[in-house]
């Protein structure tokens, strides 16, 4: 009944209404199935035998198995290799936290704050003025 | 003497222990009835007896038996189909 490359259906468990091929019989209670189904031992009793038997070798391997049951135009989902995608970290975001940082400095009352604040105020123009002798220098050079 | 409300039985009693150590008496909304097979009418395996809105807050998992027909038909049932099915 239940030999090698036997198509059967699974009655019972998750896979119920699934098909599959006997693989390997491993004792007179138990077969080794694979097909719709996950590839798996199982009982005899939790399978319902078709008419079709399928040319196979004993314990052939899952791609064969789906290679043989899709001439039989039995669907079968092909398993995937699982990908651990690495999550991409947003690094963009700490930036543009630096820049906003930067935009507003903190409201300090001191003194020195003040003193700190017109420096700060003051040193953009003379990076300005150092970049334009700089393109003024190019110009020369040019 | 309980308040009338409390004096039918459409509420079911639970007994709860306090913080304190003392038991009280709770009144409750009575369980919704057992599931049943859709064919035979055996009780359904799998599918617990809870309130609505303890079912809703359950994953699907934990609400009935994960293959086709699952908290619909018992699994007797559910075979004699499959056969029946794989034999047309
Ligand atoms: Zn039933």
């Amino acid at each position: 009944m239940f030999e090698i490359g036997r198509l059967c259906v699974k009655i019972a468990g998750r896979d119920a209404g699934k098909k599959c091929v006997v693989i390997d019989v491993l004792d007179n209670n138990f077969v080794l199935v694979d097909g719709q189904t996950r590839r798996r031992k199982c009982n005899m009793r939790h399978l319902e035998p078709l008419d079709k038997i399928i040319s196979l070798t004993k314990n052939a391997s899952n791609d064969e198995v789906i290679r043989a049951l899709k001439e039989e135009s039995i669907g079968c989902e092909e398993k995937k290799e699982a990908k651990h995608k690495q999550s991409q970290r947003p690094t963009k975001k700490k930036a543009v936290k630096k820049k906003l940082e930067e935009a507003k400095p903190k409201k300090v009352k001191t003194k020195e704050a003040k003193e700190t604040k017109k420096e700060n105020t003051e040193n953009p123009e003379k990076t300005e003025t150092k970049k334009k002798s700089i393109n003024k220098e190019h110009k020369s050079v040019e | 003497m309980p308040a009338p409300r409390y004096r039918s039985r459409s509420l079911r009693r639970v007994f709860v222990r306090t913080p304190s150590g003392k038991s009280v008496l709770h009144y409750r909304k009575r369980k919704p009835s057992k599931a049943q097979c859709g064919n035979c009418g055996a009780l359904l395996k799998g599918v617990p007896r809870e309130r609505p809105f303890k079912m809703q807050n359950m994953p699907k998992t934990h609400k009935r038996p994960e293959r086709p027909y699952g908290g619909v038909l018992c699994s007797k049932c559910t075979r004699i189909k499959i056969k029946a099915m794989a034999r047309q």
